[in-house]
């Protein structure tokens, strides 16, 4: 379960940012005031536009980047106090994540394997699970370089599953893919649904949010515009389609604290 | 946990071609190549110039005596052919047309300055910009010195100890290891640390600048391994690198040296082998080890700092010059070890190498060298950890 409240992040700007943005302030914030709950067994969405801050979101869940203000509970831990704990129970996939183009997706397995500390034993298992689940074991010793994106993205789950996460993060993950490889990450969403974990994903794409997600934030320009179920999204439509609805609420004026 | 990290990224850095290059390739061959390549283009010169036949135009020898005298000179000295010239004018247009390599001036009335015992002034005439004239002139020339001194003595029916009272000698009391210590013993450590350096330089960048350019940084960080332990896990194939990348150069040039007659003097190669000891090259080791600590610990801040592997290149590099030049007051004699020496990072490294190579460093010396890299390096390392947990610089 992961449990966001108050989250708030601002970065300082640096003179050539300053610039680049025509500003003169020495910060900037990307997520403010942010608070939701994601459920074990259910898939939840934060949709938003490009800048919207779902990466920097994810980036805090994920404990890359620690948050200005706000707490963030894995499993109960204390995201913050202690980072180290709640990375056990996290995987963690982009839809950018760069391979070892030098190493095979063997060597890469087992690195992150020893890394999470998982027992030499269920490591074993895991592995053989996961190569046979998503059909790796033709290619398991040739280098990433040399890997079609499909193969690549098929190593990029089992690097995330292979300390068997209760919490998966997915910070846009079909992006820059064709449809026969995100249907790899569709399936992979579902059967941690499935497994009753907690699954966390961002998109830009409405979509692939109406396929996937039980529950769905909005988020545009760091703050959040609706927080429900996906059911309760449909029901209170007041547009056509869920495109034109999502664009609604992302027009929509921040009402006045 | 650390050892897990160097494992990885030793195993990576080594299958990357561009690393293994600066690491390997280059420093083990580039000794043997350039100076195999020098030797040969050198003894092909030295051969083709002693075999070629020197033209030596003479003027003025009316008694045609520096002419046979110049003809007894034995050809062991290299080829030559003799031919008359009416006048000074006439010898110089010969030269500078380079029908003729030497031409010798004889003043006309040498003979009548030889009666009187006056000195004779001859003039050699040549194009000192051609390699191996000037010293074909300075060997003849000593021959008709050295023929014009003992006439001259005949003459006066003296023996050369009657004009030569007092002959003054200098007697070496340095040891050959001494020797060679000062006078070459600058080069080791300027290769230790050039090669260090550059063996340090692509890894740097590849191991936390190629981390991020490839977009893998953002998952070695979600991992439940604290940061500092990422750090050293990257740190150690860096220095690792630098090191074998100096070793392997040093063993270019004991190649070079052992197999290739670099040092055909058997004297110095003895004195050589003498100074290469186990405990020399430990030593060695033990003041360059922190020395290359201190190199990836200032290269791996700005690697981390770089947003691409060129940016990072053209910060680093302008680094290199900065670095190795300091590495050549080595070869400058006069400078050594001293309490104010001791204190400046490289320039202390090189003059404690040098003062191992000859034998002279002292071990309050040598703990005060090692003691001061190693906070250097500590320091280096801090800077890093800082800028490892910056998230501006680690994520893109």
């Amino acid at each position: 379960m992961i449990s966001v409240q108050n989250l708030h992040k601002t970065f300082a700007l640096t003179k050539q940012q300053r610039k680049e943005l025509n500003t003169e302030a020495k910060t900037a914030t990307a997520v403010s005031d942010l608070s939701f709950s994601c459920q074990p067994g259910r898939i939840y969405s934060l949709l938003g536009p490009n800048g919207a801050g779902k990466t920097t979101t994810l980036r805090m869940l994920a404990t890359l980047i620690a948050p200005t203000s706000g707490q963030i509970t894995i499993n109960g831990i204390n995201a913050l106090e202690h980072p180290q704990e709640a990375r056990k129970h996290i995987g963690f996939l982009t839809g950018s994540t760069g391979l070892y183009a030098r190493l095979t997706p063997l060597e890469i397995i087992d690195y992150f394997a020893d890394l999470y500390q998982v027992a030499a034993k269920d490591k074993a298992e895991r592995k053989a699970y996961l190569f046979d689940l998503l059909n790796m074991n033709d290619f398991l010793h040739k280098r990433i370089g040399k890997l079609s994106t499909g193969m690549k993205q098929k190593v990029s789950i089992c690097r995330t599953m292979i300390h068997d996460p209760s919490v998966v993060i997915f910070d846009e993950p079909t992006s820059g893919l064709d449809v026969i490889t995100a249907e790899n990450i569709i399936k992979l969403i579902r059967s941690c649904k499935d497994q009753s974990k907690t699954v966390i994903f961002s998109s830009h794409i409405m979509s692939e949010v109406d396929l996937l997600c039980d529950d769905l934030a909005i988020i545009h320009k760091g703050q959040l515009k609706f927080n429900d179920t996906m059911s309760a999204f449909r029901t209170n439509m007041m547009t056509n389609n869920l495109t034109e609805e999502f664009i609604r609420i992302v027009q929509m004026p921040t009402p006045l604290a | 946990m650390i050892f897990r990290i160097f494992r990885k990224e030793l195993l990576d850095t080594l299958r990357d071609r561009r690393t293994l290059m600066t690491m390997l390739v280059i420093p083990i061959l580039v000794f043997p190549i350039t100076l195999n390549v020098f030797m040969e283009i050198s003894n092909s010169f030295q051969e083709s110039a002693s075999a070629k036949t020197m033209k030596i135009g003479i003027a003025g020898d009316k008694s045609q005596s520096y002419t046979q005298q110049l003809e007894a000179i034995p050809a062991a000295i290299g080829p030559k052919k003799i031919i008359a010239f009416k006048d000074s004018a006439a010898l110089r247009t010969a030269i500078e047309a380079d029908e003729i390599q030497l031409g010798l001036l004889v003043p006309s009335n040498a003979k009548e300055l030889s009666k009187q015992q006056q000195t004779i002034t001859l003039n050699w005439l040549l194009d000192a910009s051609e390699v191996g004239r000037s010293e074909r002139a300075e060997l003849y020339a000593a021959s008709l010195k050295a023929n014009a001194e003992a006439e001259r003595l005949q003459n006066l029916g003296l023996r050369p100890e009657q004009i030569r009272p007092l002959v003054v000698n200098t007697v070496n009391c340095a040891s050959d290891k001494k020797m060679v210590g000062q006078l070459a013993g600058g080069i080791l450590p300027y290769i230790f640390i050039a090669f260090g350096f550059i063996g340090c330089m692509y890894p740097a960048i590849d191991l936390f600048t190629g981390e991020k350019e490839r977009g893998t940084i953002e998952t070695l960080l979600t991992v439940p391994v604290l940061r500092w332990k990422i750090l050293i896990g990257k740190m150690m194939v860096v220095v690792c690198s630098g090191m074998l990348a100096a070793s392997c150069a040093l063993m270019g040039l004991f190649i070079s040296i052992e197999f290739l007659d670099l040092a055909d003097n058997k004297e110095l190669l003895e004195v050589i082998h003498s100074i290469l000891t186990p405990y020399f090259i430990l030593s060695m080791f033990a003041l360059l080890l922190p020395l290359v600590i201190f190199f990836a610990g200032l290269m791996i801040p700005i690697a981390i700092y770089a947003k691409s592997f060129k940016e990072a290149q053209s910060i680093i590099t302008p680094l290199n010059i900065i670095v190795v030049l300091p590495s050549m007051i080595g070869f400058f004699p006069g400078i050594s070890l001293d309490f104010t020496t001791v204190f400046i990072p490289v320039i202390n490294v090189v003059l404690a190498t040098k003062a191992l190579i000859a034998g002279t460093l002292t071990w309050p010396y040598f703990l005060c060298v090692f003691g001061i890299m190693c906070t250097l390096a500590a320091m280096a390392i801090a800077i890093s950890h800082k800028q490892f947990g910056k998230e501006r610089n680690l994520l893109l």
